[in-house]
């Protein structure tokens, strides 16, 4: 599609006023953390810093247990986002091509969990996992993110499914497939980028997630990023630096599996989430 | 025909059971917690009927927050949805990196929550952030500005910070009904002789109005539920400016210690919710039935 | 307290419904043993793993979470375990912001510390759920032997018993830099008069002249408190337990702290610790009223100890001598097991000793003041490099100390619903009613009063 002079200054317009909005704040936040403190906290700040430290990163590392956070939060999100696919593929399945009485019901109530205050059922899930033994431990946050994606991932993936011509499907029943292996070996072949998406949705989901994992972690050996990073911040202070090069810490790991899968994410999610 | 239902059930009953164990069984507890006189976790309480409702409906700190709410979410669908479909226009052209911009537009979004409130939370402050000096060097205000200091530009502030999170997540979704839109529609019109503006109104819009409005229900379920980053930012402040439900029903909970009246406030704040999701679903699949 | 996780404040809540918890008691080892066969390793708890081991292990939960506090505490700790083999202490640092919902939970839940840190308005709720015993005894057997401070032992005295061993003791102080006073031509300011000129004087060049807080929250409730303690409204209850909130003293200071408060920047109604803190060593306020500023100041400004002044807050025209509020932190008991308790006192009594007990209150040089008598004399104190560095600093701290009050633990005046005006931070609310939503002083003030009525009886 070729574009007039005029619409290509607004489309460069555009596209600095969104990489300004996205991309400063981190640009800021990481060259923040390899300044000074007082260059920090000065009243006329730099955009391009004058001095160079890793002070803060050798007392992040040296003084928390950051690395132990970042383990747990990947062990915490890669769980969730298994078990979230596991539960969300054949009920997305079932939604979508079965016919079962209950259904319309159960789609919906599944939606309405999607639609659930989440702060509401902190202190009740507490008092259960104390019940069963989780309490302060990792599958219990594994489950309670699990919960929390689960219903988006149900919907997603229902479009994704939705999306497939009905004529490959309708040949594969024909030649008398069992519906467990049109699922494994047709289905799930077609709509693999819809899956990526979903899984990312998942982890990103609990990679994310504060409140419950602060009230249901106790020891410090078990928290997650998020809970680890709120605690490096101190009560009567605030170390701007210690705290930047914290926050650049906690991006860096995603960005890193952001780059390897980032695209399949996206092309996932503009291929078939929304019919 | 029997073994397909059984099937079906197969597969649809781990996902139900686990949403019902994780989350159905504790909104029961809430519920049966709300009819009690229940303080501190833990401690016994006696059963006191809807006293804890009527007291609720009765504060207007409870009708204060509903309304804050509202605004909340409303002014979040504005901004993310205008911000959303603006980012998405941009990404549906072509240009040198556009592949880059799609993937990478998502990163607010994958960043942790707590980070992301430490990161605005640093460029806002008046000593040490970066938002006031540049607004004075340019000349734009005179003296540093407190983002959080009003109710008023507190509510602002943390609608664009939250927006700021979610928007890039809901444009790609927005990019995805953009490009479904047939390449030949633009051609025709351009051929007509129509121009931008002309092509997006008649062409694009109407295509993408379902798409919208799928979204603005999703946005508008997950900006209600949003706490983190208005509790960690103002908890609520100043003057009670950014009390939300979420954070009336934690406030009530945890620094009030009235654990059953703040289980009532959430089961009518679900009421509200499932309502509206309720509606709203039944209006997308009158749409969708078309 | 956290500083940017702003619900450090603390929730208590005073009812006669509020009965005994099942609390943290381990059971017998057979028992647990059994239960871990038949349930497998979900149940075993790590504390009752180590009742199988015949060492006593004792989880030490407190809030001083930044790093380098949490590196000392485990020196101390360390020490602690090396001279008692059969004790094994271990910490999980916690912040002030969950602290209140995670504890009362997890003590339901059987997986509470043994020992959790407090202050004067976290004990009572601990105390309603029945997770504490009276340390009197204990705290008397201590005092004979180290002198504590009385008004630190006074704030968790009440109901007939002492719920905390005190640990150690902050105070408000104003904070300046020297050469800036010099080059403004201000002298140290003694009366509010003299305060507000001095601020005045200050606020030019894009500077304010004082960061003061207006958030509600419990930073606010100190900066407040410390005007009211030197403009005569100490007191908060009548002898008979009736609030006397609503008074004329009440009202001049709090008009006073709005004037003072329009010399602070704008976003001052959202800032806690840290954001005065930050000002201050950026430079962008001449004066703050806070603990201590000697880390900060150290680590992220120009580090000038002879250039860092500390003064006494100065009191209204009319008043005498210069008060301050206080705040006593201590630590509580919450073993219920004997063989715990007793490991519990030998740890506290390992603290308090003078060779361990400056090391201890060092975590943050200039933040923890000594509550024993042979504390403030300690060798292991005085020491420790920053202490040295900033000696005179410390020592006019440790002097303000001396005159401080604690709002609703004053004069012997300690009714419960302190806990629950302080829990909803009421005396914040009321100068936010003043500065936030244009409220005059008589009003808020009266407002406040009618707050706290409310409160009080619920």
């Amino acid at each position: 599609m070729s574009r007039g002079l005029g619409w290509n200054v607004v489309l460069a317009a555009c596209l600095l006023f969104f990489a300004a909005l996205i991309g400063l704040p981190f640009w800021w936040v990481l060259t923040g953390s390899i300044k000074i403190p007082q260059e920090i906290i000065a009243r006329m700040p730099t955009m391009i810093p004058h001095s160079f430290t890793l002070q803060h990163y050798q007392k992040l590392f040296s003084a928390s247990d950051y690395p132990v956070y970042l383990i747990n939060s990947l062990i915490v999100a890669t769980a969730s986002t298994v078990l979230t696919l596991l539960l969300a593929l054949p009920a997305a399945y079932a939604f979508f091509r079965l016919r079962f009485p209950g259904r319309a019901i159960a789609y919906r109530t599944i939606l309405l969990a999607y639609a659930f205050p989440s702060i509401v059922v902190l202190i009740p899930l507490f008092g259960l996992f104390a019940k069963v033994g989780l309490v302060d431990r990792l599958p219990a946050l594994i489950l309670v993110n699990t919960a929390f994606a689960l219903p988006f991932a149900i919907w997603m993936l229902r479009s994704f499914l939705a999306g497939i011509p009905k004529e490959i499907e309708e040949a594969a029943v024909m030649d008398g497939a069992p519906t467990l292996t049109l699922l494994r070996h047709i289905m799930i072949p077609l709509i693999a980028p819809g899956i990526a998406s979903v899984g990312i949705y998942a982890f990103i989901t609990a990679w994310t997630e504060y409140v419950f994992a602060s009230v249901l972690i106790l020891s410090d050996a078990k928290r997650t990023l998020p809970v680890g990073f709120s605690g490096i911040i101190g009560q009567y202070q605030i170390d701007w630096g210690l705290l930047l090069a914290g926050a650049s810490v906690a991006i860096i790991p995603v960005v890193t599996l952001f780059a390897f899968v980032g695209r399949g994410f996206v092309s996932g999610l503009t291929e078939g989430a929304v019919k | 025909m029997l073994q397909s239902r059984a099937i079906a059930f197969a597969f649809v009953a781990p996902a139900l059971l686990f949403l019902a164990a994780i989350l159905g069984w504790p909104l029961v507890q809430a519920v049966l917690l709300s009819l009690q006189d229940v303080r501190v976790i833990g401690s016994p309480g006696a059963f006191v009927g809807l006293s804890n409702y009527e007291r609720v409906l009765g504060a207007p700190a409870f009708w204060r927050a509903v309304g804050l709410s509202a605004v909340w979410v409303l002014a979040n669908a504005v901004l993310q949805t205008a911000l959303a479909l603006a980012a998405a226009l941009v990404l549906n052209e072509k240009f040198p990196g556009v592949r880059i911009a799609r993937t990478w537009i998502i990163i607010t979004w994958i960043v942790p929550t707590v980070v992301v409130v430490v990161i605005w939370r640093w460029l806002f402050s008046t000593s040490g952030g970066m938002i006031n000096p540049l607004l004075l060097q340019a000349g734009l205000i005179e003296r540093p500005v407190g983002f959080f200091a009003t109710p008023w530009t507190a509510m602002a502030t943390l609608v664009f910070i939250n927006s700021w999170r979610w928007f890039p997540f809901i444009a790609l979704m927005v990019l995805a009904g953009l490009t479904r839109v047939p390449e030949e529609l633009y051609e025709a019109a351009r051929i007509d002789g129509a121009n931008a503006w002309e092509r997006f109104k008649s062409i694009t819009w109407p295509l993408l109005a379902p798409t919208l409005s799928v979204l603005a229900v999703i946005g508008t379920l997950l900006s209600f539920n949003v706490f983190d980053i208005i509790w960690l930012l103002t908890a609520g402040g100043p003057a009670g400016g950014s009390r939300t439900l979420p954070v009336l029903i934690y406030e009530t909970a945890f620094k009030g210690y009235r654990l059953s009246e703040a289980a009532a406030i959430s089961v009518i704040a679900t009421v509200l919710l499932m309502a509206f999701a309720i509606l709203a679903t039944r209006t997308l699949e009158k749409g969708e039935e078309r | 307290m956290q500083s940017w996780l702003r619900d450090s404040d603390p929730g208590i809540r005073i009812s006669d419904n509020v009965i005994g918890v099942p609390t943290g008691k381990r059971e017998p080892t057979m028992r647990t043993l059994l239960k871990a066969a038949l349930a497998g390793a979900t149940l075993m708890t790590p504390a009752s793993a180590a009742l199988a081991q015949d060492k006593v292990e004792l989880t030490l939960w407190h809030m001083e979470q930044p790093p380098h506090r949490v590196q000392r505490v485990q020196e101390v700790i360390d020490a602690f375990n090396a001279a008692n083999p059969d004790i094994v202490v271990k910490q999980e640092p916690q912040n002030w912001g969950e602290v209140y919902a995670k504890a009362p939970a997890a003590i339901a839940a059987g997986q509470g510390p043994d020992l959790l840190f407090a202050i004067p308005d976290f004990t009572p709720i601990l105390k309603d759920i029945g997770a504490l015993n009276s340390v009197e005894d204990f705290v008397k057997e201590l005092d004979a032997k180290h002198d504590f401070v009385d008004s630190a032992v006074e704030a968790y005295s009440y109901d007939g018993g002492v719920w905390a061993v005190p640990l150690y003791n902050m105070a408000m102080n104003l904070w300046y830099r020297k050469s800036v006073f010099q080059e403004a031509g201000i002298e140290v300011p003694e009366t509010w008069e003299e305060w507000k000129a001095a601020a005045e004087a200050l606020s030019k060049d894009g500077v304010y002249g004082i960061g003061l807080p207006a958030n509600k929250q419990l930073y606010t409730d100190q900066t407040v408190y410390s005007f009211m303690v030197n403009g005569g409204a100490t007191e908060i209850y009548n002898e008979d337990g009736s609030l006397r909130f609503d008074n004329p003293e009440t009202v001049a200071s709090y008009r006073f702290y709005a004037d003072m408060h329009k010399m602070s920047p704008a976003d001052s109604t959202s800032w806690t610790w840290g954001e005065a803190e930050a000002c201050f060593s950026s430079r962008s306020c001449a004066m703050v009223l806070q603990f201590t500023v000697i880390a900060t100041y150290d680590t992220q400004a120009e580090g000038d100890a002879a250039d860092l002044g500390v003064a006494a807050i100065p009191h209204a025209e009319g008043q005498e001598g210069h008060n301050t509020i206080s705040y006593a932190n201590a630590v509580m008991i919450l073993a219920k097991d004997e063989a715990k308790r007793e490991a519990a006192e030998k740890f506290i009594s390992f603290l308090l000793e003078p060779e361990n007990y400056g090391r201890f209150l060092n975590m943050e040089p200039g933040l923890f003041m000594p509550v024993t008598a042979d504390g403030a004399k300690a060798e292991s104190f005085w020491s420790d490099p920053m202490v040295q560095k900033y000696k005179s600093q410390i020592e006019t701290v440790i002097q303000n100390a001396a005159n401080g009050r604690l709002f609703g633990f004053t004069s012997g005046r300690t009714f419960p619903s302190i806990a629950a005006i302080s829990a909803q931070n009421i005396i914040a609310e009321t100068l936010q009613n003043m500065v936030v939503n244009g409220q005059s002083a008589e009003e808020a003030v009266a407002a406040g009063q009618a707050r706290m009525e409310e409160v009080s009886k619920q």
